[in-house]
């Protein structure tokens, strides 16, 4: 095998697919990265993958071959080694069970492993249905911040995405907090149903890292339809699958309120600013109380033995004043997710929970992300 | 805490004119200064500070800081010899330890506490509690492992010793279920070793194996999963029934 590329180009893709190389491989040869070199559809490409038998990621890049082939290198080595060339030509070559990275005045041999042990890459389930890349990293990013990550329930460590024709709804909680946000997309056939529950971590890192392209394509396949319970994402011509959570996700629509006592609406960025600079006192597992009345909001945390904090927002508040708390790192993640320059607050009582959302459009639609969150009791 | 009871350097030590006996914690709160003398010398000021002679001989000097570790101190076997102050000269209480000889000097200026305490044997620390009971709320709510499973039996025997828990998935296959507070390698090679021997007998065969924990080390998981089993984190306090304090959506 011989071929040459740019720097940046081969940086990029193999720092990409070094993301799922996994951390304690159990069988060397998955601690490896494979690069094929090969002429596809006419094109001269380079397509690298890796593998831990939960993702998989694959990327194909436009190289000059000289002699196709198919090697098995460190993935980690190999990306530690092309993070750090010069920004000139690279180019890779075999020699015997070696291969050889030149770049400018740099060289670097590296041993190759044995590519007939590394097991096949999982295909791709059929498409689903695509949705533009922004608006997908941006929507997983919001809900994935309420995924729990305690693995006494696995079930919650992950985000489901529920497809109802061209509506996508992604939901997650960790019991303390709930995100749900729609999105329209295209699918394939408009009259699709499915649900699937992703890892939330991983989902997370594959929508942000898929954003080179304008599209995501999503393909899934279900325990249901005869798969094995699997979802690949693909574009800018990257391309990673997962397999997909078991287990029962709670059944969460009865869990956001129908009817709210009082509705209130803060400007997102003071507030935000309000709530790091209160919660410097509240020492761990003590809450930030905020106390709404018709134009103020008061910001209060810490005890009278220990240090306290207290500070004045404007606001404006509808209905019954009320005194409620929240653990600050929830309610800062909730502040933060809202695509709104207003956080629209609605509440029930202080014991039951709280809806944060953008400020609603003029025209009355409902927001498409709502961040559901439980309140702390108040001590005394 | 073990007391080890080392007759040789408790009949030394403790056997004081106060006491006479062999088995007694001495607690003592006294300004002091002490000096080691030994592979290396070190010096603690006049302070206040709780001197501890428990009933294998061995002397410890704690400051009013930290659960563990003391200032300085003397292990068994060795001696303590009480000298009374005289003519102007403060109490000296010298520990010799018995085989390397290296001394432990306590200079005191004033005793602000001085008792005995009879102990008796301790019966050790109990940490398999939690591992037992964990077994036996696991088996009472087998279901947590999942939907249709149902128990066989617990301590199930095998010719190696016996499985925690024996029972049976939604689809009917044999499960072995291996119980620990923290999940290390030892507990998958352990459960290894029992599905071996289980999947030997053809009434139970195939058996797979599920390793819960209320906590389990990245590289159990990895070597698990590598041999086909499943890896279960243990809610205690859930499986008990008991709710945590603070409110929750569901």
């Amino acid at each position: 095998m011989k071929f040459r590329v740019e720097r940046d180009v081969l940086a990029d893709a193999v720092a990409w697919t070094a993301r799922t190389l996994p951390v304690r491989p159990s069988v060397p040869v998955l601690a490896g990265m494979l690069l094929d070199a090969d002429d596809v559809d006419g094109h001269q490409r380079l397509t690298l993958s890796s593998f831990d038998y939960e993702v998989s990621a694959q990327v194909s890049v436009d190289v000059d071959i000289d002699e196709p082939g198919r090697i098995l290198v460190s993935g980690k080595l190999l990306a530690e080694i092309v993070r750090n060339l010069p920004p000139q030509t690279v180019e890779v070559s075999t020699d015997g069970a070696k291969v050889v990275v030149s770049c400018g005045s740099a060289k670097f041999t590296i041993l190759t492993l044995p590519v007939e042990d590394y097991p096949t890459l999982p295909a791709m389930p059929a498409l689903t249905g695509s949705v533009l890349s922004d608006t997908f990293a941006a929507a997983v990013s919001q809900v994935a911040v309420a995924a729990g990550r305690d693995d006494t329930l696995p079930m919650l460590t992950g985000v489901r995405i529920e497809i109802e024709g061209s509506t996508v709804t992604l939901v997650s909680t960790d019991r303390y907090r709930l995100a749900v946000r729609e999105l329209t997309w295209t699918p394939e056939d408009p009259n699709v149903s499915a649900v699937a529950l992703v890892p939330a971590k991983t989902l997370a890192d594959t929508a942000k890292s898929l954003t080179g392209g304008a599209q995501i394509s999503i393909a899934l396949s279900t325990a249901e339809n005869g798969g094995e319970g699997m979802i690949g994402f693909e574009g800018g011509g990257r391309r990673t699958t997962t397999r997909l959570l078991e287990g029962e996700f709670p059944k969460y629509r009865k869990l956001l309120p129908e009817s709210f006592n009082s509705v209130a609406e803060v400007q997102k960025n003071e507030f935000i600013e309000a709530v790091k600079r209160v919660s410097l006192v509240a020492e761990r597992n003590t809450p930030l109380r905020l106390s709404f009345t018709s134009d103020r909001l008061v910001l209060e945390a810490g005890t009278g033995e220990e240090a306290q904090a207290v500070e004045e927002l404007s606001a404006t508040l509808e209905g019954d004043d009320i005194q409620i708390a929240f653990n600050s790192t929830f309610l800062l993640d909730g502040l933060n997710a809202i695509e709104s320059d207003v956080a629209h607050l609605q509440f029930t009582t202080s014991t039951k929970p709280a809806i944060i959302t953008g400020k609603p459009a003029d025209d009355g639609t409902a927001s498409d992300y709502r961040y559901l969150i439980m309140p702390v009791r108040i001590s005394n | 805490m073990v007391f080890i009871i080392n007759p040789v350097g408790a009949s030394r030590a403790t056997r004081s004119r106060r006491t006479g006996s062999v088995l007694f914690v001495r607690l003592v709160i006294a300004r002091c200064s002490v000096d080691y003398v030994g592979r290396l010398t070190a010096h603690l000021p006049m302070a206040p500070r709780l001197i501890l002679i428990k009933a294998d001989g061995s002397v410890s000097i704690h400051a009013d800081d930290r659960a563990y570790k003391p200032l300085n101190w003397m292990n068994p076997p060795c001696t303590l010899r009480e000298q009374p102050g005289e003519d102007g000269n403060p109490t000296v209480w010298t520990v010799t330890h018995a085989k390397s000889g290296e001394k432990l000097v306590l200079t005191i200026e004033e005793i602000l506490h001085d008792s005995t305490h009879e102990l008796g044997v301790d019966p050790g620390l109990q940490k398999d509690g939690v591992e037992a009971h964990l077994q036996e709320l696991l088996a009472e709510h087998i279901t947590t492992l999942g939907e249709g499973y149902t128990l066989i039996r617990r301590e199930y025997p095998t010719a190696i010793g016996p499985v925690d828990i024996l029972c049976r998935d939604g689809n009917g296959t044999t499960v072995a279920v291996e119980i620990k507070r923290r999940g290390e390698i030892d507990g998958v090679e352990q459960l290894t070793r029992y599905l071996e021997l289980l999947n030997r007998d053809p009434t139970l065969r195939p058996v797979r194996g599920i390793f819960a924990a209320q906590e389990i080390r990245p590289q159990a998981r990895v070597l698990a999963a590598d041999r086909g089993i499943t890896c279960v984190t243990l809610d205690y306090d859930a499986l008990r029934g008991i709710e945590p304090d603070e409110m929750r959506l569901f």
